[in-house]
């Protein structure tokens, strides 16, 4: 199995991708910190648009862009949908980044303190 | 001009990128322009509902490209009948709204800017067909519902549109990663095509999609135990803000988790999973909701239990009950909404929202206190409410199951709710000392939405004829899944 | 043309809201405008209403039945008459109270519902009039603002459990027959026996218990009925607990008459461990209980209106025992005490009414020797009282006659012996209703009252006036009731107009009784008005005791603890009440609501990781669990 290059490597990124996710996972859930835990999130996110990459992935596929030489030779393609799903992911990840980036801000203006434990007028 | 579904999501995303443009204009275009298109959309509404009701169906193809290869959109029923209750509530928020913040511009702004993309969202989870689609609208509502829950500055806010992110994180991360398990397996995000090409997929497999789809929309439906963030969320958004989420963000949430158990998935444990989950999310909110002295956190534990009793609704899976269920999501919208939209007057001079401030209020706010015992008579089911058939309508369709240990929960829960809506409306007539809080007194576009929600209330309570053929007609097209996939695959 | 039936409940649903809106015009308006419109439906009702006649109507794709049987009739003279009496009572009794339209609104809502419930053929309407009634009637519990969170909303929990427990039994009912009409109910517990519906009656059966105050379910009476305007007293007491009695008697006698006997053999041998004998008992003994702690408690009073409050929870038992009994001679006299109860009970509620408005208060320790200050009010309730003690010749005698004789005929020896216990008992606090309140010494501060205006009076007096006309021609009443029993199943009913019989072969003639009291009585009277002439004001220090001079506030008058010794004798049975029990277990529910809720910590991670929680378990047991 090791044995192929292309096995390897596509391993290798579904092993990342689930080591990004439980990494940011322990960010989320143990970090006290808020700002380390919206660097966890982010990191879970890359993790998921890791693995959406990889399971796209065919072996020896070229490109999926269609041009009539291309068509003609019906060569082996990567799938083309996860990577359009990638996209999308990536920017409303860079969007919800950025909301909780600026209501961390917030919260330590309004609280003095950037630890969630503490911030917790609201409960019950 | 052909009316279709795609304006439903076209329209408000356009409108709500370009009023700071119109904004230059006229100050007052901020306000007007998202008003016209909530009008446009009812109207749209209107002519969409009419034709599902005479001639059926309308899926719409977008770009061009045809079923399963495309995005499509499809306007049946049911989801036809959930946007429009959604596109009729933004209307009336806005309405009621119109004034909001008058003084200052800028924050009205980007108050109707969210808004819009919110209602926007909300109306394309509903009639979207393809599932990834669901997860971009899905987020839409996130971001746009996570920034107005911190639309006030001074309250705490911020705290619970954090809570709010933290948790919807997660529901995107588990709905992506539902998603791209399920690609691998059946190649198409097509919902149709999903739902026909689910018995090639091991069960095992399915099991673990399911669970994935279940919690991330599980999360949007608020149930327990997913459901941190709503009591926070509800209680410090502004107060149109917890209307819209109640009558419109959660019925998204709740619409999409039912679409994909009854259209998606054929797993025969997950009606029981639905009715246990229901169950338990009524039971915690409803006994959390009686010890609060927080008017607007109590609406909101009230209005998780009712979402569980929704889910125990469609649970129980017979026609009947999900026309029950239906009934109930469409009385919880418009009673909801009149009991936030009122009680945030009650409260609004009150910084804490303490139930103890609203003493005898009923003097000096009679129309507004009123209006805010309707609405608690309405959803505890009261007779002659609206409340009172959908109820009657759940637990007839329990009995029939036989569910009689059900039954018998779900009436000990109503109860409790009996208990903390009464003590509200006992100390809005007969506190004991008259409280010293100045009430603010509601602008007349404001009380005009109050009273059009309470005539509904009151119309659909002894006459309950006006909205049940379209119920019935949801209900019927929720169960049929055969028709569903046909409609949308016709060469199949 | 529209149907009377639906005529009569817009004039009275109609009616409250034009109470309500005219109130802002002037107070006085919704009172009329209450009388108004009790006073047409009920002459549109008498005149208009043949037995039998029914009406359909669809609503929400339910099938709802409306129409009046023999049965129904009988409950409508309690809910009609005196709705009408008490609106009239009430106009000058709620002069210048404050929030008047929200009283009469309420006022005409329940009495519109009550109305409501008697016209249902069908479990839905049923239903939504029994909640309208319960709402409106909260409301007006509420209404002067007192205990809210103690009275109004321990009512409220009540009847909520009630109407819940009936809910259920009323959706049962549908899994299983696919209707919702009473009658098809009735003929299920028919063909397939009493005891294989178990369930489903037992809810009903609470769900009526509750409104008739049957003993666990009693603790929110007192505190409803006291604390609500004694206009409204006079209709809750006297006619919305029998809407309790009411379904109560659907349930038993229906259910137990037509019983073929066949089955009900059938499910006697080992088909079930609970028949309808079981039932049956239980609710002789809980309604015995209940006339026996009313009693005890009403004893105890020193609030006039608790005091009625707790004996029409005693009278309430008595009638329960009755139906509950189930032979003939037992329901007639149940039914008669139900009408009856909601005459002498309505009257006494109004004439406290009366004493709160001219005096400002209803403590009997506070009041006294009001006779000669108001003497129409003490001849009402002399009367009145005459009826609830059960003496000759008033109305109240007849169903004790009846029930005496209906229990010894059956057996129940014991049951005889607790309801006699009980209505003897029951003399002492009547005594000291009267006494307390109408003779003994007139004390300074009642000095300047006057007797209640003759709007209160009228009523009052008619009332009363029913009492001594049903107790010299009971049959004026046994025709309906036999009528009422003939439709539940219960044939052959003998009564007489005037004279009452047992099967002993002894017979009361009523007629005579009454003239010979009649005679004895105005003769008494010319006798003591005649010697008035010699009487004697004195003071209340011109006294000899023992050739002490009494001070100030030695208290002469024996009003309060005369009985004393017998308090002590039956003082450990006002130990462990109810009430506390409850609250015991609202307080712990409390504990155990604040301990969950505690789950929402109000950190964001704890919620974080319940999700993640939630989501490994349901991975690991996706297979069991689906």
């Amino acid at each position: 199995m090791f044995g192929d290059y292309q096995n390897v490597v596509t391993m290798s990124v579904y092993g990342s991708s689930i080591a990004l996710i439980l990494i940011g996972l322990y960010g989320v859930l143990i970090k006290k910190h808020l700002m380390k835990i919206v660097i966890g999130l982010s990191v879970v996110d890359s993790g998921v648009n890791l693995m959406f990459v990889a399971v796209g992935y065919i072996k020896g596929g070229t490109a999926p862009i269609f041009s009539p030489s291309v068509i003609d030779s019906k060569p082996l393609m990567v799938d083309p949908v996860p990577q359009a799903l990638v996209l999308t992911a990536i920017v409303i990840g860079f969007a919800v980044t950025a909301v909780a980036l600026s209501l961390v801000i917030r919260l330590f203006k309004h609280h003095n303190t950037a630890r969630i434990d503490q911030i917790k007028s609201l409960k019950w | 001009m052909v009316i279709s579904p795609v304006h439903y999501i076209a329209v408000p995303l356009l409108a709500a990128f370009t009023i700071p443009l119109f904004a230059k204009i006229h100050k007052e275009l901020t306000r007007i322009i998202p008003g016209i298109v909530l009008i446009y959309l009812t109207y749209v509404s209107y002519v969409l509902m009419s034709k599902v009701m005479t001639t059926g169906p309308i899926v719409e193809i977008i770009a061009g490209w045809k079923a399963p290869w495309g995005i499509n959109l499809v306007y049946n029923g049911f989801s036809g009948f959930i946007a429009s209750l959604m596109s009729i509530m933004g209307l009336l928020i806005w309405i009621y709204s119109y004034k909001f913040k008058k003084v200052d511009d800028e924050p009205a702004l980007k108050f109707y800017i969210l808004f819009l993309m919110m209602v926007a969202g909300s109306i394309g989870i509903t009639i979207t067909g393809d599932v990834f689609n669901m997860f971009v609208f899905l987020e839409i509502v996130g971001i746009t519902s996570y920034s107005l829950t911190a639309f006030y500055r001074g309250r705490d806010g911020a705290e619970a549109a954090f809570k709010y992110l933290l948790i919807g994180s997660f529901a995107s991360v588990f709905l992506l990663l539902g998603i791209l398990l399920l690609y691998t397996h059946v190649g198409t995000l097509n919902m149709a095509q999903i739902a026909e090409r689910m018995h090639t997929i091991p069960t095992s497999v399915k099991l673990s999609i399911f669970v994935m789809f279940a919690v991330a929309l599980g999360i949007e439906a608020e149930m327990f135990p997913l459901n941190g963030w709503a009591p926070d969320a509800y209680s410090q958004a502004p107060g149109p803000v917890g209307a819209a989420f109640s009558g419109i963000v959660v019925k998204a949430g709740v619409y999409a988790l039912i679409r994909i158990i009854f259209t998606l998935f054929d797993i025969e444990g997950s009606l029981q999973f639905l009715i246990v989950m229901g169950l338990i999310t009524m039971i915690i909110a409803e006994v959390s909701a009686i010890r609060q002295t927080n008017l607007k956190r109590m609406l909101a534990y009230s209005s998780i239990g009712q979402m569980g009793v929704v889910l125990i609704g469609f649970g129980i899976g017979t026609t009947e009950a999900i026309f029950a269920a239906i009934f109930l999501m469409f009385n919880h919208a418009i009673i909801k909404g009149l009991l936030f939209l009122s009680g945030s007057f009650l409260v609004y001079n009150d910084d804490k929202k303490q139930i103890a401030s609203l003493s005898r209020f009923g003097k000096k706010l009679p129309v507004v206190s009123f209006l805010f015992a309707l609405g608690a008579f309405a959803i505890v089911g009261f007779p002659p409410f609206a409340g009172f058939w959908s109820k009657l309508y759940l637990l007839l369709a329990a009995a029939d199951k036989n569910l009689i240990f059900l039954i018998a929960i779900i009436l000990m829960v109503s109860v409790v709710e009996v208990i903390y809506y009464l003590r509200v409306v006992g100390k809005l007539y007969f506190g004991k000392e008259e409280s010293k809080i100045e009430p603010k007194k509601p602008a007349f576009n404001s009380l005009i939405v109050m009273l059009i929600l309470g005539a509904i209330i009151i119309l659909v309570g002894v006459y309950p004829d006006v909205i049940t053929g379209f119920i019935h007609n949801a209900a019927d097209t929720l169960s049929d899944k055969a028709t569903y996939i046909s409609n949308v695959l016709p060469s199949l | 043309m529209m149907n009377t039936y639906i005529l009569i409940l817009l004039i009275l649903f109609g009616g409250a809201f034009a109470a309500y809106f005219l109130n802002k015009l002037a107070p006085i308006l919704s009172g009329l405008t209450a009388f108004a419109a009790t006073t047409i439906a009920t002459i549109l009702f008498y005149t208009q209403v043949k037995i039998g006649s029914q009406v359909q109507l669809t609503i929400g794709g339910i099938n709802l039945e409306w129409g009046i049987n023999a049965y129904s009739w009988l409950f409508s003279f309690i809910v009609l008459g005196l709705g009408t009496l008490a609106s009239l009572y009430s106009i000058q009794y709620m002069q210048n109270k404050e929030r008047q339209g929200y009283f009469y609104l309420n006022f005409l809502l329940s009495i519109g519902a009550m109305m409501g419930i008697l016209l249902s053929h069908d479990f839905v309407s049923f239903f939504i009039f029994w909640e309208i009634m319960t709402w409106s009637s909260f409301l007006i519990v509420i209404y002067n603002g007192k205990d809210v969170k103690k009275i109004g909303i321990k009512y409220m929990i009540f009847s909520a459990i009630g109407a819940y427990a009936m809910l259920m039994s009323i959706v049962m009912i549908f899994a299983e027959t696919k209707s919702f009409l009473i009658s098809d109910f009735i003929n299920l517990i028919s063909t397939t026996g009493f005891s294989n519906h178990i369930l489903m009656i037992t809810l009903l059966l609470i769900g009526f218990g509750v409104k008739a105050a049957v003993m666990p379910l009693h603790v929110w009476a007192v505190g409803a009925y006291s604390n609500s305007p004694m206009s409204y007293t006079s209709v809750f007491s006297g006619a919305l607990s029998k809407m309790g009695i009411y379904g109560f008697g659907i349930v038993m006698l229906a259910a137990m008459t037509y019983v073929s006997p066949t089955i009900s053999e059938n499910a006697g041998s080992g088909y079930s461990i609970i028949s309808i004998e079981v039932i049956k008992i239980i609710f002789q003994w809980l309604g015995a209980i209940t006339a026996i702690m009313g009693t005890l408690y009403a004893l105890k009073q020193t609030d006039a209106k608790k005091l009625l409050a707790y004996s029409s929870i005693a009278q309430l038992g008595y009638i329960i025992t009755g139906i509950a009994v189930g032979t003939k001679l037992a329901v007639m006299s149940a039914l008669f005490l139900a009408v009856l109860h909601g005459i002498f009970k309505g009257t006494l509620f109004m004439a406290v009414g009366a004493i709160e408005r001219q005096t400002g208060t209803t403590d009997m320790t506070k009041i006294s020797g009001l006779i000669r200050k108001m003497p129409w009010t003490f001849i009402a309730s002399l009367m009145s009282i005459i009826a609830l003690a059960g003496i000759p010749p008033l109305a109240g005698f007849v169903p004790k006659w009846l029930l005496y004789e209906g229990l010894i005929t059956s057996g129940h020896y014991f049951l005889v012996i607790l309801l006699f216990f009980s209505s003897t008992a029951a003399f002492l606090y009547c005594y000291r209703f009267l006494f307390g309140l109408f003779l003994g010494q007139e004390e300074e501060e009642t000095k300047n009252v006057k007797e209640a205006p003759a709007s209160m009076v009228i009523p009052m007096m008619f009332l009363a006036g029913l009492t001594l006309v049903f107790g010299t021609y009971p049959g004026l009443l046994f025709k309906p009731i036999a009528n009422a029993m003939e439709f539940v199943g219960m044939h052959d009913v003998t009564w007489n107009m005037t004279v009452l019989s047992n099967v002993w072969g002894d017979t009361v003639s009523l007629n005579l009784v009454s003239i010979a009291i009649f005679v004895i009585f105005i003769s008494a009277a010319l006798f003591l008005f005649k010697g008035m002439r010699g009487t004697r004001y004195v003071t209340t220090k011109d006294i000899s005791t023992s050739g002490e001079i009494p001070t100030e506030n030695e208290n002469l008058t024996y009003q309060l603890d005369f009985f004393k010794p017998f308090e002590r004798a039956v003082a450990p049975l006002y130990k462990r009440t109810m009430d506390k029990i409850y609250n015991a277990i609202g307080e712990s529910l409390e504990a155990v609501f604040d301990f969950t809720r505690s789950i929402y910590t109000g950190n964001g991670q704890t919620y974080a990781i319940y999700v993640i929680v939630f989501v490994v378990i349901l991975l690991i047991f996706k297979d069991s669990i689906f």
